[in-house]
């Protein structure tokens, strides 16, 4: 007996639906597996991890608080790569360009901040981050029109040299570096929380919303209705699909492609304003991965901003939960929501290939 | 420490510390050339890195270590390979997905052990077998005998896989066919070349290479498990090497030698201005990070000029590289 598979048209919305909660069931079912053998009971774990904690805590909303921090990157630059990944750009340098724009904003906040009031350098810092993120973005696009350069392996090397930038930065004293503690012998990143901070507000009680998170949902809105409802919107859409139909409609593919990757790699760069002027400082860690994650959260997606939402909520639980539970059992490690991740991400490609195709059974003799 | 010394460590370093990037490279290299991108080298050589360290502990035999290493990562192929060439899904996002897997793997195991005390440490006789071995009359060589001829046997047998590896791809029947399907699948696939069992078989082949490397790591370090990785960036490195190589195994070798003499520069920058004040003092003064970055940096030079170069057709960059070959759609 033989099969072969066969192209088929989406099936409906609820069916895909099930297809995709059948595989992340069954990627937390895996997860249960291993912990059992581990001797730890999932359903307690899984229990302490989804509630991150919080029942029964009197500092709950501190929780919250933490969970939204790690949250506003992560949609952000996760939003962002879907523009370009729409365009079937692989912009894989989410890393290399949050860096960038990480040390372009602390860099104004550092240089202009004692100056200007504090909401004008704020606003300076995130487009000093837009601009210098977009740029190194910009170079790998302006390669690819003009010598065909493959940009995923372009973007995977200018992430290190990016990385490797900021290590140097944040490893060297010197007269010249004000990124560091003027007074600490060893080199620490110097903060300037007390110059530029973006505010938080009270809602009544004690959880306070930082107002990037409000800026992040409009910015969600305003990409949403950029791909859906508007001109350029739509000219990525088509190039993504064929760079030669784009070109016979009379489209400018090369601009197209330089204007996204651009945008795309300005917001990556506006995340990590809104990161490190959340934190008040730099870090050699500071892009925490959403570089690398925010690809998994908008393939998990489809590409679909409002889902690059449910998704990104959903996988910060998944990191913060595990840290959190990783303090009452000591046995697993908080890489455990790696580990996940990665089985979902695989079940779920599993599970795209049975929305896009169905199996067929060669019958004796003939071709189909 | 001598001047002659300190140069005959310096060779001797660059070998022991990089023939892990070999082992990487040449993995990537097999693979990469039946047309699949792999991004997940990082990941793949972790599993076998942690998984050859653990089982050729508890056995206490080197050969265990080096199967399991294999194994690992030849499952870590295959899962690859499943899923890309199978079930059709997209190259950049399941090797991505890899690396994060193959990490999470990594630490969940290693953390686990140690937090349970179960860490397995490594037994004399296997350092012993982790020592070198001097290969006669090239070994006395001056200066450079012990350097580059006095190793572990993990180099000589990397070296020997590379060697291997370019005459396979290069002058068999089996390595021209894989060639075939990296430039055209479609093509090699209509003269009667089983295209998804021969990906499959080189995909899972590569990987199991990356994670011998993984293994080499681990005894590298003598077991010592902290909060970074083993692998510390190496399988990115050998993404990048093997654009420099061209996508030749032989030219792996070489690359191996340029990427790991400044890698070593970075830990050995400091001893050679000291031995040599004179015109090699103003080592000291370069920042250790411009080592790090350089591997990247002149990859990134690499990539930018073959992609010009590109157009007189003398790459080895396998045309059908990163694209699924859907049979249906030929």
């Amino acid at each position: 007996m033989r099969f072969h598979i066969v192209k088929r048209d989406n099936g409906p919305f609820w069916q895909r639906c099930c297809y995709y909660v059948v595989a992340v069931v069954a990627a937390l079912a895996v997860g249960a597996i291993i912990l059992a053998s581990i001797g730890v009971n999932p359903f307690e774990y899984y229990y302490k991890m989804f509630t991150m904690g919080t029942v029964g805590n009197k500092i709950a909303y501190k929780t919250f608080m933490n969970y939204l921090k790690e949250f506003v990157p992560l949609v952000l630059t996760s939003v962002a790569l879907s523009l370009a990944f729409k365009m079937r750009f692989w912009n894989i340098g989410g890393e290399g360009q949050f860096i960038m724009g990480a040390i372009a904003s602390a860099w104004v906040a550092f240089q202009f901040g004692a100056y200007l009031p504090m909401a004008v350098t704020l606003i300076f810092m995130c487009l000093a981050a837009m601009l210098a993120a977009g740029i190194y973005g910009l170079v790998v696009g302006a390669l690819k029109v003009k010598f065909g350069t493959n940009e995923t392996l372009m973007t995977l090397m200018l992430n290190y040299v990016a990385l490797y930038v900021l290590y140097f930065i944040g490893e060297t004293k010197a007269d010249w570096n004000f990124f560091l503690q003027a007074d600490s012998a060893r080199p620490v990143f110097e903060s300037f929380a007390e110059i530029a901070q973006f505010p938080s507000f009270s809602l009544g009680g004690k959880f306070e919303l930082n107002i990037t998170v409000i800026l992040t949902v409009i910015i969600g809105v305003l990409v949403f209705f950029y791909l859906k409802y508007t001109k350029q919107g739509y000219e990525i859409g088509v190039v993504g699909d064929s760079a030669n139909t784009a070109k016979y409609a009379g489209m400018k593919v090369n601009k197209i492609v330089l204007r996204t990757v651009f945008l795309s790699a300005a917001l990556i760069g506006l995340a990590s304003a809104f990161k490190v002027g959340t934190s008040g400082v730099l870090s050699t860690s500071v892009t925490n991965d959403v570089g690398w994650t925010g690809i998994i959260v908008a393939w998990l997606a489809k590409l679909s901003t409002p889902m690059i939402f449910v998704v990104s909520m959903l996988i910060c639980v998944l990191q913060h939960g595990s840290t959190v539970a990783a303090v009452s059992f000591s046995q697993v490690d908080s890489s455990f929501a790696n580990m996940l991740q990665g089985v979902i991400l695989f079940l779920v490609l599993v599970a795209d290939f049975f929305v896009r195709f169905r199996i067929v059974r060669v019958k004796k003799g003939g071709n189909d | 420490m001598d001047k002659v010394g300190v140069i005959t460590s310096f060779i001797h370093n660059i070998v022991l510390l990089n023939i892990p990037l070999l082992y990487g490279t040449v993995g990537e290299i097999v693979v990469e050339k039946s047309g699949s991108l792999n991004l997940g080298v990082e990941g793949t050589m972790a599993v076998g890195a942690i998984f050859g360290y653990i089982c050729g502990c508890f056995a206490d035999s080197m050969v265990v270590g080096i199967l399991t290493a294999f194994i690992a990562g030849a499952l870590f192929g295959l899962l690859f390979a499943a899923l890309t060439v199978s079930l059709q899904a997209n190259q950049n996002i399941t090797g991505l997905t890899l690396t994060t897997f193959g990490l999470g793997i990594y630490f969940f195991v290693g953390n686990g052990l140690r937090a349970s005390g179960n860490w397995p440490t490594i037994s004399e006789s296997l350092k012993d077998g982790f020592s070198d071995i001097s290969i006669p009359l090239l070994s006395d060589i001056p200066i450079i005998g012990n350097g580059l001829f006095s190793h572990n046997v993990l180099v000589y047998l990397g070296i020997a896989i590379a060697i291997f590896m370019w005459w396979y791809l290069k002058h068999t029947k089996f390595g021209l066919r894989l060639r075939a399907i990296g430039e055209n699948p479609a093509a090699a696939d209509s003269v009667g070349i089983n295209v998804k069992r021969s990906k499959y078989l080189h995909i899972c082949l590569g990987c199991g290479i990356m994670g011998i490397g993984g293994y080499y790591m681990g005894l590298n370090m003598s077991g010592s498990f902290n909060a970074s990785c083993w692998i510390n960036g190496y399988g990115w490195i050998a993404v990048a090497l093997v654009i420099f190589a061209n996508w030749s195994p032989s030219v792996a070798i070489i690359g191996t030698f340029v990427f790991g003499f400044f890698n070593t520069l970075r830990v050995a920058g400091g001893s050679l201005a000291l031995a040599f004040p004179d015109f090699l003092g103003w080592l000291a003064d370069v920042p250790t990070q411009l080592y790090q970055a350089l591997p990247f940096i002149i990859t990134a030079i690499v990539l930018v000029v073959t992609s010009i170069k590109n157009k007189r057709g003398r790459s080895g960059l396998p045309a059908a590289l990163g694209l699924n070959y859907f049979r249906e759609e030929r």
